[in-house]
């Protein structure tokens, strides 16, 4: 018996069922397509990790406060200074860029007034660092740093590229509309009691097409000289370390060479702190992979779900094969009186159950491609980055569905006595 | 050709077995036309399907051919009753979905044969039972009559030595009967052996050789 015509009598089979064989069928579908999502969904985290790589580097390192250390009060804290100190100490570094952000000041302009923009000191390094922005004006300088002038460069929403279903909720605030209709370049505004001349606005990306998954800086910021910042915060008599910087991005280059710069920034700290360690030194690669083990896990249930729904689909795979086979007693008992042999009647209705599962497995493929399609249509995160051997692999588990679930019910088939086979009625 | 010695068929086991046939010996040469007569539940289909390999002796021996086949195993008898065995069903047996063609092509598909082949040998055979204009149709659509010519050409699909033929025109009326009892003598004259289990004593006295069986056993074995 040819293999054609096996499957062919398969699918007359699977058409004369049709209920039986649609109910099985989707849930191999279903199956099918949530191991496709979760493939897609763990290529797509390498394909992200990648990427997120490129456009950070792959040397990046950050220097935070330690959140829980108790002083002994011999470090001053991680401070400017020891920016400035790193700077000197190693020059060839790509960027060393510190970031202060400890408190806000009032927005206003003309009528307008808000709580909400969140006040960053920084020097001109911070341009250096995951540069997604179109600028208009210029970012601070040098000039700005040394003489603590009263600029700052404002940072743009960017909305979104097409908004996705889940963000119907989420409504730009009151402040970042009014930026969005305002056009602030080279205008005074006030910041607490202090004027600042706008010298740039950066916009972000839309926020479906932003590439920063590891890092979003909620609140709308605006940045002005980090000497700036020290000097109101000083006068604004608040207490507080103006001195203080929450973090010092740094930029080595190779990802080769962290390890090594990881010990020197870690040793050049250690002394300025006067042995305390109240900083710690983060690889941005070890940030990702936690980041990325929410997703792992994520993607682990989906891949429940789906062994889940492809065990019921094989259930109803073997619900229909054992159908069939009660339907086609008869049958049977005439294919071995012309001569069939046990194994041909296995092998029959091994490939109809592997045929119901190949055509599952193309109909998951389709439903789940499409999902993906339609859900990495609408996110910066490319879902879709699926490969050919992931459909193989998943259209291979749905006929390998079908013959697992089939192979009790077709041996008891092969096994049939010919002549009571012929004698049911 | 065909020897049974004390071939007995015994279903169950101990003392709620039940013997079907009690102990059958007879031979027949090639070539003959063999009427199996006797009353209902006489043994009659245990005998043919012992003979077309379908089912096993309980005890003594069978040989086809010169070779014992009683206790072969379940793939060699499956390609002996493929290649040497025709079967004629009293309700044809014939598949319903499939056509009278595609049926009549089945056991050459069994038998390895490519599509063009069994294509055209199962058309031909069609043709030789009358049926040349239906080979499309499916048994449902066909007479009692046809669907028996279908099931005649399906059982010399692979150019059996030996037809067995179960009543089969047990469902059919006399025009019909006798059409496809013309069709086996045919067979006959063609050089097959031909066993044709039947009620009717005007084919039984018409045939060369009668076996007569009652309650599992030959009562009487009469060639003319
Ligand atoms: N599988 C079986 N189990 C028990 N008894 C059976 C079985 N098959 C047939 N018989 C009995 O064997 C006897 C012979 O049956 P059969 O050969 O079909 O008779 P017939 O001469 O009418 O064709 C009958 O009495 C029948 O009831
Ligand atoms: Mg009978």
């Amino acid at each position: 018996m040819r293999l054609w015509e096996l499957i062919r009598t398969g699918l007359f089979e699977i058409y004369a069922h049709k209920t039986r064989s649609f109910l099985s069928f989707l849930s191999i579908s279903i199956g099918v397509a949530a191991m496709l999502y979760t493939f897609s969904q763990v290529n797509g985290m390498f394909v992200q990790f990648n990427k997120a790589l490129d456009l950070v580097g792959h040397g990046r390192l950050e220097i935070e406060r330690k959140e829980d250390y108790r002083s002994r009060g011999l470090s001053p804290g991680l401070t400017y200074q020891d920016a400035l100190a790193l700077r000197r100490l190693m020059p060839e570094l790509h960027m060393v860029s510190p970031v202060a952000q400890q408190w806000s000041q009032r927005f206003r302009y003309g009528g307008f007034s808000s709580e909400e923009p969140v006040l960053y000191g920084v020097t001109p390094e911070w341009a250096k660092r995951d540069w997604v922005y179109t600028l208009r004006g210029r970012f601070i300088n040098d000039d700005d740093v040394l003489f603590a002038k009263r600029v700052c460069v404002m940072r743009m929403p960017g909305g979104w590229d097409e908004k996705p279903w889940w963000a119907v909720f989420w409504e730009d605030s009151k402040y970042d509309d009014f930026a969005a209709h305002n056009d602030l370049l080279d205008r005074q505004i006030t910041l607490g009691d202090n004027l600042f001349t706008v010298v740039g606005v950066i916009k972000e990306p839309p926020r479906d097409k932003d590439p920063r998954w590891f890092s979003r800086e909620w609140g709308s910021p605006i940045y002005i000289p980090i000497s700036t910042y020290q000097k109101i915060m000083r006068l604004s008599n608040r207490g507080g370390k103006p001195d203080e910087v929450r973090e010092i991005n740094i930029d080595v280059g190779r990802g080769e060479l962290v390890p090594a710069y990881q010990r020197r920034i870690k040793a050049v700290l250690l002394e300025r702190h006067r042995g305390e360690e109240d900083f710690k030194i983060i690889d941005f690669r070890d940030r990702f992979q936690n980041i990325l083990k929410n997703q792992r896990e994520t993607a682990r249930q989906v891949m429940a779900v789906g062994i889940v729904a492809i065990l019921a689909g094989g259930i109803g795979i073997m619900n229909v094969t054992l159908a069939t086979i009660y339907s086609r007693i008869k049958e049977i008992g005439i294919r071995r009186a012309i001569g069939a042999r046990r194994r041909d009647i296995l092998l029959q209705f091994l490939l109809e159950a592997m045929t119901l599962g190949f055509f599952g497995g193309i109909a998951g493929i389709a439903l789940g491609y499409g999902g993906i399609w339609y859900l990495g249509r609408r996110s910066a995160e490319t879902l879709a980055a699926l490969e050919l051997w992931h459909f193989a692999a998943t259209l291979a588990i749905a006929v390998g569905t079908g013959f697992i679930f089939s192979v009790i019910p077709a041996y008891q088939a092969s096994r049939l006595d010919p002549v009571e086979a012929l004698r049911y009625e | 050709m065909i020897r049974f010695e004390d071939v007995a068929k015994i279903y169950g086991t101990g003392a709620t077995g039940f013997e079907a046939l009690g102990g059958v010996s007879f031979q027949v040469r090639a070539g003959e036309f063999v009427a199996v007569v006797g009353p209902s539940g006489c043994g009659k289909s245990t005998l043919l399907n012992i003979l077309g390999l379908l089912d096993q002796p309980s005890r003594g021996l069978y040989a086809l051919g010169g070779r014992e086949v009683g206790t072969l195993g379940d793939g060699e008898r499956s390609q002996l009753r493929r290649v040497k065995i025709g079967f004629v069903f009293q309700s044809f047996n014939l598949l319903p979905r499939f056509s009278a063609l595609e049926n009549v092509a089945l056991p050459m598909s069994y038998a390895g044969m490519g599509m063009e082949e069994r294509r055209a040998r199962a058309a031909g055979l069609l043709d030789r039972v009358g049926l040349k204009s239906k080979s499309l149709q499916t048994p449902l659509e066909l007479s009692g009559g046809e669907r028996q010519r279908v099931s005649i050409a399906r059982a010399l699909a692979n150019s059996p030595d030996v037809i067995l033929a179960d009543e089969p025109t047990g469902n059919l009326d006399s025009r019909s009967s006798a059409e496809i009892l013309g069709l086996i003598r045919e067979l006959h004259a063609q050089g097959k052996t031909v066993f044709l289990v039947t009620h009717d004593p005007g084919i039984a006295s018409s045939a060369e050789r009668v076996l007569s069986i009652k309650d599992g056993r030959i009562i009487e074995d009469r060639r003319r």
